[in-house]
Order: C-alpha cells, then sequence, then structure tokens
C-alpha cells in the first residue's frame, strides 16, 4: 500500500505478536514432550519442564530401544513405508500415464469406475468381513494393496503430465518404441518433481497410520510403531510390560536412573514423531505446491 | 487397411493398438475392483444375522431388525445424537479458524518471518492423531505444565487435576485438538485464493479512499467465498462421521462419550456384532452422501458453485 496509517501500523504490530503466539501455542506443547523425553526420568516425576531438559539424559531412548517389540515395530513402519510408497506410485502413476492417451477405447467408463468409490462405500463391517475372506486379515499385505490406488493423485499426476510436451514421446514412437518403454524411458524421468511430491505424501500417511493395525491386525509381529504408541497410551498392559522389561534392561546394563511410565511415554511420541517432523519442513514447498495444484484442477 | 472401417473395426484396432495402455490401468482397475466393490455386497449383512462360520449366503435374513434397532438401543441412538453434535460443533470451529488465521498471516511481509511462522503453523498437521492424543496426555498431565502452571497461580496448595477424566471436558478438547493440528495446513488453500486475486481491484478501492478493513471486506473474502463453499461441501459429507481416530484416542474408563465410527469398531469388529454394527455404518454411509449431495444442490442453486 502507498500510505499506511497509524491505527493500520498499531495493527501490525499487535498482527506480528499474535501470531507469535499462535505459533507458540502450535509448538510448545510438541518442544514440551521433547524436553521430558530427554530429561532424567526421576528428575522429571514432579514436573515443571518447559522448553528445555534440566538434566539432560539419553537413556530413556536407550531403554525404550533395546525393547524387542519396540525394535519390531520400528522395522514393520519402515518397511511399510518404503514397500507401500513404492507399489502405490507404480500404481498411480501407470494409471496416470495410460489416461493421458488419447483413442482408449472404454476410457471413460473405466474412469467412471474409478470415480463411483469416491461415493459409495461399504463402511468399516463389510470391508472387515472381506479381509478375512481374503486372507489378508494379520498379513503385511494389508499395509500395502487396499490404499495403494488414489484417484485424487492419479488425477494430479495426469495433469502434469499433460504438461510434458507431446513431441517427445512421438519421435521415440517412430523409432519403433512401445508405450510402456516410453512411459519408461521419457515420463518417468521428467515427472521426478511430482512423483517425489506424491512419494512424500505417501509416506507420510502410511507413516501415520495406525488404525489398519488397530482394525485388521493382531499378529504382534505386525505391530507398527504409531500402533505400540496407542498400546501405551491406552492399555495399562503394554506399559506395565515396557516397564517391567526397562527395569530389567536397566540392571542389565548399569543404568543408573530410574524409568518411569511417564520416561517411557515422552521418548515413544518423541520416536514416532521425530522423522517426520525433522524433515517436513524441508519438503512442506511441495507439499503446498501439491496442495495449490489439487485446489486449481478440482 | 480397408479406406472404409466400420465402427467395430475401428475400435477393435484401437483396442489392439492400445494394449499395454490396458495393461498399465489393469492394477488400478483390479484394485478398485477388490477393495472398494467386493465388500459392497457386504452391506446386506445390515439385513442378515451375520454368523461368520456359516458366511453371507447361509446367514439367516431378518429383514429391518438391525436397522429398527438403531433407534431402540440406547447406545447406538445417543451414538448418532453425539456424532451429529460433535460434527456441528467442530464445523463451527474449524471452518472459519484457518480463514480467520490466512488473513493474519496475508498481512505479514513476504520474508523469513512469514515463512516461519508458516512453516511452524504446520507442525501438527504431520504429527499422526494418535501422536498428537499423545502429546495432550502429557500436556495435561498431573505433573505436566498445564497444571504446573495452575499451580504457579494459584500457589502450592492448589490440587493437580486431571482434566483428561473430566466428562465436561471432553468434547471442548476433541474442538480444540481438531482446530489446533489442522488450522495451519488449512491456511494454504486460502493463502493461494488470496494470492490469486486481482491486485488491480486493491487499487482501485484505494483510489476510492476505501481503508484497509473495508477492502478485505469487499474484495478479500468474496475474493475466496468461492474456495471456502467448496471446502464447505466437503465437510459437510463429514457431519455424520466423525474423526474416529481422535475420538478413540481420547476416550478412557471415566469418559462416557460415543460416536457412531466409535461404536462400529467395539461392537463389530471387538465383540462380532457384525450385522448391527454393518446396519449402522451403512445409515452413516447413506446419511453423509443425501448431506454432501443436497449441501451441493442448496449451493449450485444459491451461489453456482458447486463440487458436480
Amino acid at each position: 500500500m502507498h500510505y499506511e496509517s497509524v491505527p493500520y501500523k498499531i495493527f501490525k504490530v499487535f498482527n506480528a505478536a499474535a501470531l507469535i503466539l499462535i505459533v507458540l501455542v502450535m509448538i510448545f506443547p510438541y518442544l514440551n514432550v521433547m524436553a521430558y523425553a530427554f530429561n532424567d526420568a526421576k528428575d522429571s516425576q514432579f514436573g515443571g519442564l518447559t522448553f528445555f531438559p534440566r538434566v539432560w539424559s539419553l537413556e530413556n531412548f536407550k531403554l525404550l530401544l533395546q525393547n524387542k517389540d519396540i525394535l519390531n515395530a520400528a522395522g514393520v513402519s519402515v518397511l511399510r513405508v518404503i514397500f507401500g510408497t513404492i507399489f502405490a506410485l507404480v500404481v498411480q502413476f501407470s494409471c496416470a500415464y495410460a489416461f493421458t492417451m488419447k483413442d482408449v477405447p472404454g476410457k471413460s467408463a473405466i474412469l467412471i469406475f474409478l470415480i463411483i468409490p469416491m461415493y459409495f462405500g461399504g463402511g468399516l463391517i463389510p470391508v472387515y468381513l472381506l479381509y478375512s475372506k481374503i486372507r489378508i486379515l494379520n498379513n503385511f499385505l494389508v499395509y500395502i494393496l487396499p490404499l495403494s490406488f488414489s484417484l485424487y493423485n492419479m488425477v494430479i499426476i495426469r495433469s502434469y503430465l499433460y504438461s510434458i510436451p507431446e513431441s517427445l514421446a512421438e519421435s521415440a514412437k517412430l523409432d519403433g518404441a512401445n508405450d510402456i518403454l516410453i512411459m519408461l524411458k521419457i515420463y518417468v524421468p521428467l515427472s521426478l518433481p511430482i512423483l517425489s511430491v506424491m512419494a512424500l505424501w505417501s509416506a507420510v500417511g502410511h507413516w501415520n497410520d495406525w488404525t489398519t493395525t488397530l482394525y485388521f491386525v493382531t499378529d504382534r509381529k505386525l505391530y507398527t510403531l504409531q500402533y505400540i504408541l496407542m498400546q501405551i497410551l491406552k492399555e495399562s498392559e503394554r506399559m506395565a510390560k515396557l516397564m517391567e522389561e526397562a527395569l530389567i534392561a536397566g540392571r542389565r546394563l548399569n543404568l543408573k536412573q530410574q524409568i518411569t511410565p511417564q520416561a517411557i511415554r515422552s521418548a515413544e511420541i518423541i520416536l514416532t514423531t521425530l522423522p517426520i517432523v525433522l524433515v517436513y519442513p524441508f519438503l512442506q514447498k511441495y507439499f503446498v505446491k501439491g496442495i495449490s495444484l489439487g485446489a486449481v484442477k478440482e | 487397411m480397408p479406406i472404409v472401417e466400420t465402427a467395430r473395426a475401428k475400435t477393435w484396432r484401437l483396442m489392439k493398438k492400445n494394449k499395454w495402455i490396458y495393461l498399465l490401468m489393469l492394477p488400478s482397475i483390479a484394485l478398485t475392483f477388490v477393495f472398494a466393490y467386493l465388500p459392497m455386497p457386504g452391506i446386506l449383512t445390515s439385513f442378515q444375522d451375520y454368523n461368520m462360520f456359516k458366511g453371507m449366503m447361509k446367514s439367516p435374513w431378518v429383514g429391518l431388525k438391525h436397522i429398527r434397532a438403531i433407534f431402540e438401543l440406547p447406545l447406538m441412538w445417543g451414538s448418532i445424537l453425539n456424532t451429529l453434535k460433535l460434527s456441528l460443533l467442530t464445523i463451527l470451529v474449524s471452518f472459519p479458524a484457518p480463514i480467520i488465521l490466512a488473513l493474519l498471516i496475508n498481512e505479514l511481509k513476504n520474508g523469513i518471518f512469514k515463512r516461519t511462522i508458516q512453516t511452524l503453523s504446520y507442525l501438527p498437521y504431520f504429527l499422526s492423531w494418535i501422536a498428537v492424543v499423545g502429546i495432550t496426555y502429557s500436556f495435561f498431565d498431573v505433573y505436566g505444565p498445564i497444571n504446573d502452571l495452575r499451580v504457579a497461580i494459584l500457589g502450592q496448595d492448589a490440587q493437580r487435576l486431571m482434566f483428561l477424566s473430566e466428562q465436561k471436558l471432553f468434547i471442548p478438547f476433541l474442538l480444540i485438538l481438531t482446530v489446533w493440528k489442522e488450522v495451519g495446513f488449512g491456511t494454504i488453500v486460502y493463502l493461494a485464493a488470496i494470492t490469486s486475486i486481482d491486485p488491480s481491484l486493491y487499487e482501485a478501492a484505494y483510489i476510492d479512499g476505501a481503508n484497509r478493513l473495508k477492502m478485505h471486506f469487499y474484495i478479500t473474502l468474496p475474493g475466496i467465498k468461492s474456495t471456502a463453499i467448496i471446502l464447505l461441501i466437503f465437510t459437510m459429507g463429514n457431519l455424520f462421521g466423525s474423526n474416529f481416530e481422535l475420538v478413540y484416542g481420547m476416550q478412557n474408563a471415566f469418559i462416557n462419550f460415543d460416536v457412531i465410527s466409535t461404536v462400529v469398531f467395539s461392537s463389530g469388529v471387538q465383540q462380532g456384532n457384525y450385522s448391527a454394527a454393518a446396519a449402522i455404518g451403512f445409515t452413516q454411509g447413506l446419511v453423509a452422501f443425501i448431506l454432501t449431495f443436497t449441501v451441493n444442490q442448496i449451493s449450485k442453486k444459491v451461489s453456482q458453485i458447486s463440487i458436480w
């Protein structure tokens, strides 16, 4: 603006202050949990921590990470992110590429077939009954297959593909390459920006999901980190077991400190969130791009 | 190739030419068929006394027994009322929140400060709901910061409270956590919409002597109206479906509050009352669809903005 009135200047100061306050509300609870996770458990017992640990300690994490169940869950979470993301990308990208083709008989019928489930679904119980029938309850595949196709992602990738000039593909076609070869050699390398955005969304979704485990998995070997966090919060048996094992391990490792439920909880929260919290600031511009792209195309 | 080709021959030729294309679509079609279409017949279990060992073909048909039961069992009926109440309140607070925050952020000059504010406000969005619940447990712990603050203000004798076991605080907690997790990320769409408003409108308003507040009222808000309405239509579909992860996560022994999705889970998956749970889930899906459809039609009439 060309001219700034006095009230507007005052407003700007208040506005900045209000936004700083809002952001503090956004991040303080997380920083506080982090302070407890990195603080000596005995010292934490009676509270009083704010932003930083009082008595620095890594022992909460040491005790948590020697636990077999936690390590196994971390492994399942990582494997699920890797395989789930790769599979989803392959499915969505090849579908999006196919939908950029002209003169494919039945294309619009197939699109309608893919759209309908966005509006009608069976609900949890029919899904549960189907999964038990096709035997993917308590199966690693239940993490990978069901949500791998996303119409929304497919449409976003397709609109990106439309922005790539057709002449590239045409010259390859003259050289006798088939459609799949053209996709792999020309379109995949040119689509890396959109593919990385989709990969990130998918990875965060896989990492953060815990209801799939809750609904469809009872096998302890397939528990994920997020699911164990749920158990820690809601099931006293899980907490009792972790406490007991931490005490034994503490004695074996000759650690001085004692462990508390509060320390276990804080450390587990940080363990399940830190990978994403560390990475998201660097990725957010891609996320924002994905959102705006989606908004424009709708 | 003949010069004049019949329609059928042409289709056949194109299909043969595009055989690789169909192959590329096949995984998506197959996955959608198995995981989205195959469960649909399972809705019929709502009208049966479903028995897992007999399967759908042999379980007895009981008509509307389970649908009627929804309106008779206090647990079911109560969960429907709770869902509606919670959803209405959630829309009431979480629809305007990102608009207001976006307007405030929009007043900042582009630069490091603005970027930092934005980035930090997204943080809760990237946490899982169960992590949000965990952070809440920690924050409102008997020896957590909120109770510390209470003691600091009221003196050492102040009692340390267990906020999370208070029935009357349960809904406020759900509302606050929803806004906390989603408001920052919700601003992205609105900030993008504000950026796309033609700057010459503001210039013209300035020349006409409008102040800042008036400009927002007459230019910015109308400029983001269609974005807001589309987002509202999408939320309407969820009016009948509450956030299972949040409600289930926050429930504890002291809280008596169920929504449809938690009842479907506890009575269906946990206790095996498949038919009763399927019935209430089916009713929920049906009402959600009708709601989205209705709101969409109304919006189309009133403002010419719709998702279909």
